[in-house]
């Protein structure tokens, strides 16, 4: 993916849903039909502020069935590079972003027997999709959606208003968790787990679901990770013969864009592996940040993802 | 012809103990009971508490009673006097049964075949199943003309029970069908058979 294939989109709709999230609504310019997705699919939304250009990944929370009108969920970080700020401070109705097509790295599972969906927070945005698509279907499924208080549960009302009692809320503010332990060990066979939210909860529900004895093919998570502030250091990209500064605030892939050298993406979270680029040389090291290459291909120290991993080095030399 | 280097054909590995799962369901026909009291030891060395949570399923033949298995120290062993009567009982097993069970199958590869395809309904994916080929090649052949299934096809090329055209016993492997494709061998040149001998013993 890169700009040249994106869609120019205008914000029809802001709501703020919670205190800290916005719900937008974005239609295609001159109108018609933005592409069709499947439940768990993002879309990278580029966004030009004053000083640089932000491209964050956003799953879609609306129906799959309509297509005149994306809906995203963004939650405003504190440590935030930019973007959300950006969407949340200077993103108003009738204003005008990029989108790039819809990709789905949060599939559901086609012939599970059944579904359990666990969400955390803004990592309710991709199950609202899904959910649509396993509405009315034969396959049995539950949401366990844990948020910090009641005031902080998006879409609540909606998912509430179509699911009903398939709907199960933990308040942190009442001491309400998700049993995670519990829930996993009675679950038939043929069922499949999904979770989206906060890394620690990520890492409880793999972990709970590999002691129950499931086995990864069962277990589904997505997690977009924001790109690390580090240190600053320079690359050099071998075929395009150029030097590139990163600097602490903004990632390798950003630098390299910016310098004009463009690189194949698709989530910019560290989580699809499509901007994988080889590591030439380094005289230092490298600081992964993904949750695609596995233990051993990190401490190779041979490839990088550059959307969301760093270097500490003195030198980098990049095949690109 | 097109009979080998098919990727669908069925890739078995010897058994072994996956200590991940929580509970184990074991399916062996005759031989088959030689890997699975192999992973039953290995268990009672490595991880003595799944044997509590394992059950064995199994068709015996004269050589290998389903004592071998009780002598192994395991409870929950049920013997069947065929595949049909296995089956019917694992389908059963399965609708109770929990996330977290593991299943090794051992036996002929017609026998592991027809586990594979109940354990598919359930939705049972590679990191759950293991499988270990022992005992007769003898494979279940479908005709892909009239859609009947023969059982314990041993040559290369067999005449259809049902439709009586000459098949080609291929190495294109259906999991959903559990048996090997069965394709019109003298199609073109009608009578002209290639040798027909006996290869899957």
């Amino acid at each position: 993916m890169n700009d040249a294939q994106t869609i120019a989109v205008e914000v029809i709709g802001i709501e703020q849903v919670t205190p800290l999230i916005k719900h937008f609504k974005l239609a295609p310019v001159g109108g018609g039909s933005l592409p069709v997705f499947s439940g768990g699919s993002h879309i990278i939304v580029v966004m030009h502020s004053a000083d640089r250009v932000h491209r964050n990944p956003y799953s879609l929370l609306g129906s799959p069935q309509q297509l005149d009108s994306y809906e995203i969920g963004v939650r405003r970080m504190e440590e935030s590079r930019g973007g959300s700020h950006f969407m949340h401070d200077t993103v108003k109705v009738g204003s005008r972003l990029e989108i790039a097509h819809p990709v789905n790295l949060f599939n559901l599972d086609k012939i599970a027997r059944k579904h359990v969906l666990i969400a955390g927070g803004i990592g309710i945005t991709p199950f609202i999709a899904q959910l649509e698509d396993l509405h009315g279907g034969p396959v049995p499924y539950e949401l366990h959606y844990s948020v910090r208080s009641p005031e902080h549960a998006a879409f609540l009302d909606r998912l509430r208003g179509r699911e009903g009692d398939r709907v199960h809320m933990y308040y942190d503010s009442e001491g309400q968790t998700i049993a995670v332990e519990s829930l996993l060990a009675n679950q038939p066979l043929g069922t499949h787990v999904y979770v989206c939210g906060p890394a620690g909860m990520i890492k409880h529900v793999i972990d709970t679901a590999q002691s129950c004895g499931w086995p990864d093919s069962h277990i589904h998570w997505e997690q977009f990770s924001a790109p690390p502030v580090g240190d600053a250091f320079e690359v050099f990209l071998a075929r395009s013969k150029i030097s590139v500064h990163v600097p602490p605030d903004r990632s390798l892939l950003e630098s390299i864009e910016a310098a004009g050298v463009e690189v194949p993406y698709l989530c910019r979270g560290g989580v699809c592996g499509f901007c994988q680029t080889r590591v030439l040389e380094l005289d230092g090291e490298l600081q992964h940040n993904d949750h695609f290459l596995s233990e051993a291909d990190k401490s190779k120290g041979k490839s990088i993802m550059p959307c969301v991993s760093r270097a500490r080095c003195k030198s980098l030399v990049l095949d690109l | 012809m097109l009979v080998t280097g098919i990727k669908s054909k069925p890739v078995y590995a010897p058994l072994q103990a996956d200590t991940r799962g929580r509970y184990h369901l074991m399916l062996g026909m005759g031989v088959g009971a030689g890997p699975l009291l192999r992973v039953i030891a290995e268990m009672q060395s490595a991880a003595a508490q799944s044997l509590k949570n394992t059950r064995v399923l199994y068709v015996p033949d004269s050589e290998s009673p389903a004592e071998r298995f009780r002598a192994a120290g395991l409870g929950d062993v049920q013997s069947f006097t065929d595949t049909p009567a296995l089956l019917e009982r694992f389908r059963a097993v399965l609708v109770q049964s929990l996330m977290g069970t593991r299943l090794y199958v051992a036996g002929p590869e017609s026998f592991i075949g027809l586990a594979m395809k109940i354990a598919l309904e359930f939705n049972l994916n590679k990191d759950e199943i293991r499988a270990e080929e022992c005992g007769t090649l003898a494979r279940r052949v479908y005709c892909i003309h009239c859609r009947t299934t023969m059982e314990n096809v041993r040559t290369n090329i067999v005449r259809c029970t049902e439709c009586e055209r000459w098949l080609l016993v291929r190495d294109h492997y259906s999991r959903r069908l559990a048996a090997y494709m069965g394709v019109m061998v003298d199609a073109e040149a009608p009578g002209e058979l290639p040798p027909i001998k006996e290869v899957f013993l």
